[in-house]
């Protein structure tokens, strides 16, 4: 291990303070949809002025992987991913909670969260400086075929009616060009209104399409919002571990694909959870119950999603390229101290640096009980607060929330307009998922192909561009496994006679 | 939509995939007053595999009796309770801007909890619904605006 | 009563591990102007150059005039959605946001985002961040002579990474590339830090960057030339276009504007304020350190500056094909 000694410097009374305030600020933070991780950071970096840079730096991660901890909370007991890396918590995590079990689904976040997060960090320890180079062998085609593969989720999203999964995630991919170009700067379908020129917001959207369909059909009758079950049952941490132990190889895999993803800058945060679901879903057993409250999707998204905190840290930390909007802000205010990011820092910095890194596994170990806490207490107060109550402040936390992200009203009002589309759209068998890919997953596609044609145009090269890269066809052979499986699993089926899954 | 339950003939799905054909044409017009390729290979690319889907599904819907698709069972659910969550909503972000954020925020909590009500009005919870409301605004207004530091909208007329 | 507990604890919980750690002392001093805190409201997300600058204006603000600097953020619209809004708040001067050029120039040409450059009420620039061109330290362009000269065999393929389009980057590529005669071909991605990245993996041969990425990343890359008057202090090694024969002077530029309402005596007052900021040596150091350059263009020479630049800035514009 490197930088040992450095460990005793992380355990000063302040830092371990700093790291227990930091997870559960964040937690709760994360836990509210509309309250981004990258908020909270940002509020805090007048205050980092005037601390020691490793002590800030352990404030602002703890906040950042409480939140993102904190993320599970809505995507499970409200249908509402707070950020684009808690969508796939959503898929298994929300029938879960409707069927009873949101308690067992909280716990095993929480678990996994810390396993994600733990693994993550142990690559910044020990691979930082390699693993950033993978960030830089990542070109714009590569981020192209990545978004291609991240689509091809929809066809698994969208059982039983993929036309109207493509459809949706068309309608989705067009959203997403919505206001100013990000590269081009064009600006376009707004049709001269002042409210689409800043373009649709994700995370608004994510909270319109997931979250105001529940409301719309909550308040429509009377009853009960989750299934509850006789009486308390703790935290069911037992269970937790038990699915946890079970589910080891799952838990690892998926730590491990939301680090590497986690390192591309921009694109891995958002992608990180949905390729380890994918993964999850297509290698485990029990695949035909993902989707209908399968624990083992639980875990992969949120180990995947906490792993993306040590993964991102990655070339922020070594190149000084910020793996996600939080890295990006956690950059700025160590630019204003006067710290130097760069290779160099892990060698000459290797107090700030390694100090922090301790602080963050410390934080990520501490998110175990104190997220078993609230997030036990999350669940009790959505199972036993009246609908008169959880209703109304549920649809107020989310138009606060929405106005938050980028103070704009505008927003708000997109967000409740999608959401009654959303509706509709469900209703007719469009489900939201395929529009929310095609939102997120539309602007890195565009932006990567683009780049990629100018470049190969420029170097006459077109088809080497984009068929001749070593990494670009290992992203493409997993696209087309991705969207062949299916397939081949039935003829195993059929032919061996052995699978029987339900 | 009450109309569809069981059985039906996706009528729905033909209706909206023509309204996305719509709104791909529209995108399509759009993209003409672009002068940079970057900005309009992509959304054409675009519009141009809606339209083409949307014309699959319904060629589909119209040749294959579709199987008995489940909807969202509505049972007794109240259609004017939805209106008004969401009309709520709607009208109390769009007031914002003039009557600030407090206000609208406490109207629309108001309201969406008449909406929300399935129990009777006992005389406790006349006085505690109304005042958890009150303290739920309040509270998380001030922790957007005081702790947060969000400058959340304060309303022309009370300037 | 169970319930209203319950909630009212939830929110007291979030305030107060919020608040605990948020604890800013606030020590009002008597004077008549600012009295409360100021609102700098960013039209850019967190994390970028612009809020950076502020940040570091922030602290100097507090320490000289006793009132905290409150940054907000409201991007959207590559800027048009907070500029669009500015003449729409309170103008008391306790509301003022920060402006770029080209943006303010550029964006209103292109369509209707919602505002004209001649609406915004700026009182000063505070600093510009230079253009540059960059290449990755390994690359075998030694000199901006190399780089014409690969360029002049090689017409439009050399690949140069830059941040957006009708930007700063975009817009010193396009006059560079008429006063040397050459055809280079422009990869717009979004923000300077995926440029870099691109630049570092190879993904381009050159980018046209900023002095700022010199200084974030020394030792990775290799600046060529800087668009300034002078050398920049940070580094005296690297040549201006200027010192080579190209007349480039360009950069982001950074300034401040208050809304339409603002008083005439409050406006001189900010102006002032800021200026003073910029005075500061231990300011001057840490943003040139940074590889800004500082610049000082109070309120009454504002107009005349911004009208200066943006002649420019649109006939670049009109030749990338930006705006029609």
């Amino acid at each position: 291990m490197t930088g040992l000694d450095y460990l005793w410097q992380a355990l000063t009374p302040l830092n371990v303070l700093l790291a227990l305030a930091g997870v559960v600020a964040g937690t709760v933070i994360g836990s509210l949809p509309g309250l981004t991780a990258t908020m909270a950071v940002a509020v805090l970096v007048p205050i980092t002025f005037s601390m020691e840079p490793a002590s800030a730096l352990i404030l602002m991660g703890a906040i950042y992987t409480g939140a993102i901890y904190g993320g599970a909370y809505a995507a499970i007991l409200l249908n509402t991913p707070g950020t684009p890396s808690a969508i796939a918590t959503t898929f298994d995590g929300y029938p879960m909670a409707k069927r009873g079990d949101g308690d067992l689904a909280i716990t095993l976040a929480c678990v996994s969260s810390v396993v994600g997060g733990l693994i993550g960090a142990a690559f910044l320890l020990g691979l930082a400086p390699p693993l950033a180079e993978v960030a830089l062998a990542f070109g714009p085609v590569e981020y192209f075929w990545l978004a291609v593969f991240g689509l091809t989720l929809i066809s698994a999203l969208s059982e039983g009616n993929l036309l109207k999964g493509l459809i949706g995630a068309c309608f989705g991919l067009l959203l997403a060009c919505i206001g100013v170009a990000e590269i081009s700067a064009d600006i376009r379908f707004t049709f001269g209104s002042q409210v689409l020129l800043g373009g649709i917001e994700t995370v608004s959207a994510l909270i319109g399409l997931y979250c105001i369909p529940v409301m719309i059909d909550l308040v429509a009758t009377p009853d009960r919002h989750l299934k509850v079950t006789q009486q308390p049952r703790g935290f069911r941490l037992k269970e937790a571990l038990a699915i946890s132990w079970l589910g080891k190889f799952n838990l690892i895999r998926s730590s491990v694909i939301g680090t590497l993803v986690g390192i591309l800058p921009g694109a891995g945060g958002s992608i990180a959870g949905l390729v380890a679901y994918s993964e999850a879903r297509r290698s485990s057993k029990r695949s035909a119950f993902f989707g209908k409250g399968e624990p083992e999707g639980v875990q992969a998204t949120e180990s995947a999603n906490n792993a993306t905190v040590g993964g991102g840290f990655i070339p922020t930390l070594v190149l000084g390229i910020p793996g996600t909007p939080p890295d990006a802000v956690i950059l700025g205010a160590l630019l204003i101290q006067g710290v130097r990011t760069g290779p160099s820092l892990f060698t000459e910095n290797g107090a700030i640096v390694y100090t922090f890194i301790y602080g963050l596994i410390l934080a990520t170990v501490l998110m175990l009980p104190a997220g078993l806490v609230i997030g036990r207490y999350a669940y009790k107060s959505i199972i036993t607060v009246p609908k008169a109550i959880l209703v109304p402040t549920v649809a107020f936390m989310t138009m606060i929330g929405t106005y938050a992200i980028r103070n704009s009203i505008s927003d708000v009002v997109i967000m409740i307009v999608l959401g009654v589309v959303g509706w509709f759209l469900n209703r007719f068998g469009f489900s939201p998922s395929p529009i929310v890919l095609g939102l997120i997953l539309g602007r890195i596609a565009e932006q990567g192909f683009v780049q990629a044609w100018t470049i190969g145009a420029a170097t006459e090269d077109l088809t080497g561009m984009f068929f001749g890269r070593p990494i670009s066809l290992v992203i493409i052979l997993f696209t087309l496994i991705s969207l062949f499986y299916p397939l081949i699993r039935k003829h195993w089926a059929t032919t061996g006679g052995t699978a029987n899954a339900g | 939509m009450q109309v569809e339950s069981k059985s039906r003939s996706d009528l729905a799905g033909t209706v909206t995939a023509v309204v996305f054909i719509l709104m791909a044409c529209l995108a399509l017009w759009d993209t003409t007053s672009m002068t940079d390729s970057d900005s309009y290979v992509f959304p054409r690319a675009i519009a141009a595999a809606m339209i083409v889907f949307c014309i699959l599904l319904i060629a589909y819907n119209f040749i294959k009796r579709p199987a008995d698709e489940a909807a969202g069972g509505t049972g007794s659910a109240s259609t004017p309770r939805r209106v008004g969550l969401v009309a709520a909503m709607l009208g109390a972000s769009l007031v914002m801007p003039w009557v600030g954020f407090l206000l609208s925020g406490f109207c629309a909590f108001g309201a969406i909890m008449l909406f929300a009500m399935y129990d009777p009005w006992t005389g406790r919870r006349r006085i505690v619904f109304p005042v958890a409301g009150l303290a739920i605004v309040l509270g998380f207004y001030t922790l957007f605006s005081k702790v947060l530091l969000v400058p959340l909208p304060v309303g022309v007329w009370f300037r | 009563m169970d319930i209203l507990r319950k909630i009212g604890a939830t929110t007291v919980v979030a305030a107060m591990s919020l608040a605990a750690i948020a604890m800013i002392s606030g020590v009002p001093t008597a004077q008549a102007f600012p009295d409360k805190p100021v609102n700098y409201i960013i039209p850019f997300g967190p994390g970028g150059e612009s809020d950076i600058t502020a940040r570091h204006q922030q602290s100097f603000f507090k320490e000289k005039f006793g009132q905290d600097l409150v940054i907000a953020y409201k991007p959207g619209g590559g800027g048009a959605v907070g500029w669009s809004q500015l003449n729409g708040m309170i103008g008391d001067g306790y509301t003022m946001m920060g402006i770029n050029l080209p943006h303010i120039v550029v964006k209103p040409l292109q369509k209707d985002v919602g505002f004209k450059t001649e609406d915004i009420t700026g009182v000063y620039m505070f600093h510009y961040t230079p253009d540059a061109i960059v290449v990755n330290a390994s690359s075998d362009i030694k000199s901006l002579q190399d780089l014409v000269d690969y360029a002049k065999a090689n017409p439009g393929k050399l690949t140069m990474s830059g941040s957006g389009k009708g930007t700063a980057n975009h817009l010193a590529q396009v006059r560079f590339d008429k006063m040397a005669g050459v055809k280079t071909t422009y990869v717009a991605f979004k923000g300077t830090g995926k440029a870099v990245a691109a630049l570092l993996g190879d993904q381009v041969k050159a980018e046209w960057g900023y002095t700022s990425v010199g200084a974030k990343h020394e030792g990775k890359v290799r600046m060529l030339a800087v668009a300034m008057e002078q050398r920049h202090p940070k580094f005296p090694d690297v040549p201006t276009f200027k010192e080579l024969g190209f007349d480039l002077v360009s950069g982001a530029y950074r300034g401040i504007a208050v809304p339409k309402s603002t008083p005439e005596d409050v406006r001189v007052k900010l102006s002032e304020m800021i200026g003073e900021i910029n005075a500061d040596p231990e300011f001057r150091k840490r943003m040139e350190n940074d590889g800004m350059a500082l610049l000082d263009v109070g309120y009454k020479d504002l107009n005349a500056f911004v009208a200066e630049q943006a002649k420019a800035y649109e006939e670049a514009a009109r030749e990338a094909g930006v705006i029609k």
